[in-house]
């Protein structure tokens, strides 16, 4: 058989397999709507919220200061060592923290959410869209 | 290279680099078999195609890339499955370096979430590295 048919070969084994995953596994994905990854939070849930939110903004320092979500405090990679003591003197367990970044493209707010997470800060969500996402709403 | 190396130290070589190559792909996609809708969420944020597909496109690239590295290694359709390497390989690497070119701060998704690599550079160094492993293993149809 040639290269094109065994690739063919290959293709339809890996389709059926795939339609298997379709039908059966647990965490597929939705083909309607974007699904929300594990972790991640909408703006429209995170408005319905009655607890407290601290919001921390996980974009560049200089785009923080230009304009930033009320209340929120600043804490990126970049100035994670720094700011970091300064996030935990203020943040009460009773709150729930959201991390935001530039847009849906960005990952630093799942990477900080992450980190997070990693220091014992629960619960904590990154939002859907981030920045972008806010300021539609605005 | 192919000059410099005797008849067997070349079938070493390449028997080696397609066991390397095979793994990786059987890597890849088992750890992306985990979870398919947080890759559909990876592919998404590289922002070239619509939802629809990428959801599409995470459940059908994990059991592609296992088939590819299962017939990789068992030597089984294995020139079907060098050309599905070449093809994701190009095609990965169109999608990383557009994504750096756009500025777009984002995970390769290469591995799923189970194994993370940051950034986009490295991973598309790493599969120029692994085309570049291809175009040795085409040159060596007889050992396919």
């Amino acid at each position: 058989m040639k290269s094109g048919g065994q690739a063919l070969v290959i293709f339809f084994a890996a389709l059926a397999l795939a339609g298997l995953s379709a039908a059966v596994h647990p965490k597929k994905p939705s083909f309607p709507d974007r699904a929300v990854a594990p972790g991640e939070i909408s703006l429209p849930e995170v408005q319905d919220w009655k607890e407290p939110i601290l919001w921390v903004d996980a974009r560049l320092e200089s785009d923080y200061e230009v304009e930033h979500i009320p209340g929120a405090v600043s804490l990126n990679p970049d100035n994670w060592s720094e700011q970091f003591p300064h996030f935990l003197d203020g943040w009460r367990p009773t709150e729930k923290a959201v991390v935001y970044c530039s847009a849906a493209s960005c990952d630093t707010s799942r990477e900080i959410a992450d980190r997070l997470r990693r220091s014992g800060v629960d619960p904590v969500y990154y939002l859907k869209g981030g920045w972008e996402a806010w300021k539609s709403t605005r | 290279m192919t000059l410099l190396l005797n008849s067997r130290s070349q079938g070493l070589l390449a028997l080696g680099l397609r066991v390397v190559l095979a793994g990786l792909f059987v890597v890849a996609g088992g750890l992306k078999l985990f979870d398919p809708a947080a890759f559909a969420v990876e592919i998404d944020r590289y922002q070239l195609i619509p939802w629809w597909s990428c959801a599409l496109l995470a459940l059908l690239l994990p059991w592609l890339e296992v088939c590819v590295g299962i017939s990789l290694l068992t030597r089984w359709l294995s020139r079907g499955a060098l050309a599905w390497v070449t093809a994701l390989l190009i095609v990965f690497s169109l999608a990383l370096l557009s994504a750096m070119l756009r500025g777009l701060s984002i995970d390769c998704g290469c591995f799923g979430r189970l194994w993370q690599s940051t950034g986009t550079f490295w991973p598309l160094v790493r599969n120029v590295v692994l085309l570049g492993i291809t175009v040795f293993l085409w040159w060596q149809p007889h050992r396919l």
